[in-house]
């Protein structure tokens, strides 16, 4: 189980212009939690300080109790598994070495036969098989987003953050990561915190919302009870409608001309 | 699946290993002689040869793996020791210790060598990140600039104390000086540090918070790849001098082929600067035979235009 702590993080020392406010959150297992907000509302900031990859500057991220900064680096490498906005890569490594680099914490680098298993079964399993040898700048973004949630997997962790794993995917992609972040949970029994930008696939996706505004969080909750028109016209400061469809709630957020 | 790739590399490199144990002034030095067990002519393989080859190699091999820690340190393909200052600020160690203790063992020399050489490589790539340029082909431009004025204020010092003949003599490199090359064998222990570290160099190269997920002590692998970037191109420069563009034209086109997965194509890397190195000296040893040229200049020409198509092509993908 996750838990964070009373967590404050700004961009001085000091602590004057604060990213994060007191966040308090406990994270719900064996689930989707997606984390929302407009730019700069402190959403990559916190995924970060929930994987120890920033330091806050007070409060504390409890792993089953245990403070995350009190573990041992490549402990916590087998707990959680963190994959940041994936830039531009301009190094020539092919999708079996990434998914390799996965196994790191377990094996340091000397592969096992179980090592290898996992590296097999991770690729399969986002289908990748038969593109192994494939360099990844030779991939289509989807393709290498796929191989990068795949290393993810071969890491073998309870814990998944993504960081808006749909950047610069087209809609078919899209839609396909999120059915796959989706069978994480389901199939694989994973706890996945994600960035999204998009609400509509947080609403359709997710399990719980949590929505932040200037560092502070402003509702959680089920998507129905986070997307609606009140909180989220305080959250965006934006006029939304609401529809419902296939039984979750979907937003509109502007007007067609008439 | 046979690696092609890897048999051809290593088929060169057997070739101009001995291409290069063969060729030299003394024309009684041939395959025959060697095979009928003639005294002479194994001495001199053994005594003039053998050192000039192994130095050749480990220089090459050094420096091609220094460009590449380099170039996943920065997370540019445009770095290298000869283009940020490295091997000026190794030269500029080993005039102080030269003027200060007037010490000239080869140890000394890499040991001040070593300490320049490490922090103005601290200092480049700390400044590099922190600059946030939008064009990486400019790296190695602003690089040599730096270069340039620590090599300006090695001359101006060795001018002032009077040591220019020394100062000119350091500064070209070349493979020639017999029995002086006991300081590349320096290049063993970090190279060896590298293979071990491979992965971990490989990962630091896809960024710090990938480095970080994998539990990877970030800091830590930085500083022991710095180390060994300022340990071989002292080592090497005190040993042989100048080998410019190594560090940076190997590792970008050994990668093309081999892939930048160091724990795999590391080998290969090395073997790839060890060819383009011994087809450059073996060229500077018959254009004017049975003198020789400056291997740096062999080298300059060569590695120049391949220099220049590498930064055309990044400026103009910009």
């Amino acid at each position: 189980m996750i838990e964070v702590k009373n967590i404050n993080q700004s961009y001085t020392k000091h602590g004057k212009k604060k990213i994060l406010e007191n966040i308090n959150l406990t994270v719900k297992e064996k689930a989707i939690t997606a984390l929302i907000g407009s730019n700069g509302a402190g959403k990559s900031t916190l995924l970060g300080v929930m994987s120890n990859l920033i330091a806050p500057l007070s409060g504390e991220v409890l792993i089953d109790g245990t403070d995350i900064r009190s573990i041992k680096p490549c402990e916590l490498a087998k707990k959680i598994a963190v994959l940041k906005q994936t830039q531009h890569i301009n190094i020539r490594i092919t999708v079996e070495d990434l998914v390799e680099f996965g196994r790191f914490p377990h094996s340091k680098g000397r592969l096992n036969d179980f090592d290898r298993k996992k590296v097999k079964e991770s690729l399969a399993y986002m289908s990748l098989t038969g593109l192994e040898n494939r360099y990844l700048d030779e991939l289509s973004g989807g393709q290498r987003q796929r191989a990068f949630i795949a290393m993810i997997l071969a890491q073998d962790t309870p814990y998944i953050f993504l960081d808006e794993p749909l950047n610069n995917l087209d809609i078919k992609y899209s839609v396909e990561m999120m059915k796959v972040i989706r069978s994480l949970v389901t199939e694989l029994g994973k706890t996945v915190i994600v960035v999204l930008h998009d609400i509509n696939f947080a609403s359709a996706y997710a399990d719980y919302i949590v929505a932040m505004k200037k560092g502070r969080i402003i509702g959680e909750g089920h998507p129905d009870q986070v997307i609606t028109k009140e909180v989220l016209d305080k959250v965006f400061d934006h006029d939304f409608n609401i529809v419902s469809y296939q039984g979750r709630n979907t937003c509109l957020y502007f007007d067609c001309v008439s | 699946m046979i690696n092609w790739k890897r048999i051809v590399i290593i088929a060169l490199f057997l070739a101009f290993v001995t291409a290069s144990l063969m060729i030299g002034a003394l024309s009684e030095v041939t395959l025959k002689a060697l095979l009928n067990g003639d005294v002479t002519a194994w001495k001199v393989v053994w005594h003039s040869r053998v050192p000039r080859t192994a130095a050749i190699i480990l220089s090459a091999a050094g420096l091609s793996v220094a460009g590449l820690i380099m170039q996943a340190i920065s997370r540019n393909k445009f770095m290298s020791p000869s283009t940020s200052g490295t091997t000026d600020a190794a030269a500029f160690g080993i005039l102080l210790a030269f003027i200060f203790l007037n010490e000239q063992s080869g140890f000394i020399q890499t040991l001040f060598a070593f300490i320049f050489a490490f922090l103005s490589t601290v200092l480049f790539t700390s400044v590099i990140n922190r600059l946030k340029l939008r064009e990486v082909a400019y790296v190695p431009l602003i690089g040599m600039m730096y270069g340039g004025l620590i090599s300006a204020l090695t001359t101006a010092v060795a001018y002032k104390f009077d040591v220019m003949e020394m100062m000119s003599a350091i500064g070209l490199g070349s493979f020639a000086r017999i029995g002086d090359f006991s300081t590349i064998y320096i290049v063993i222990p970090p190279l060896i540090m590298a293979v071990l570290y491979s992965t971990k160099f490989s990962i630091i190269g896809m960024g710090e918070d990938f480095s970080k997920n994998l539990g990877l002590n970030y800091n830590r692998v930085v500083f022991l790849g710095l180390v060994i970037i300022a340990l071989i191109s002292a080592s090497s420069f005190v040993a042989v001098g100048p080998l410019p563009f190594i560090g940076l034209i190997i590792p970008n086109m050994a990668t093309t082929f081999y892939g930048d997965n160091l724990k795999k194509s590391i080998v290969d890397l090395m073997l790839f600067g060890s060819v383009f190195v011994l087809f450059c000296d073996i060229a500077s040893r018959l254009v004017i035979y049975p003198y020789e040229i400056s291997v740096s200049l062999t080298i300059s020409v060569v590695g120049g235009v391949i220099f220049m198509i590498y930064l055309i092509r990044g400026l103009r993908r910009a």
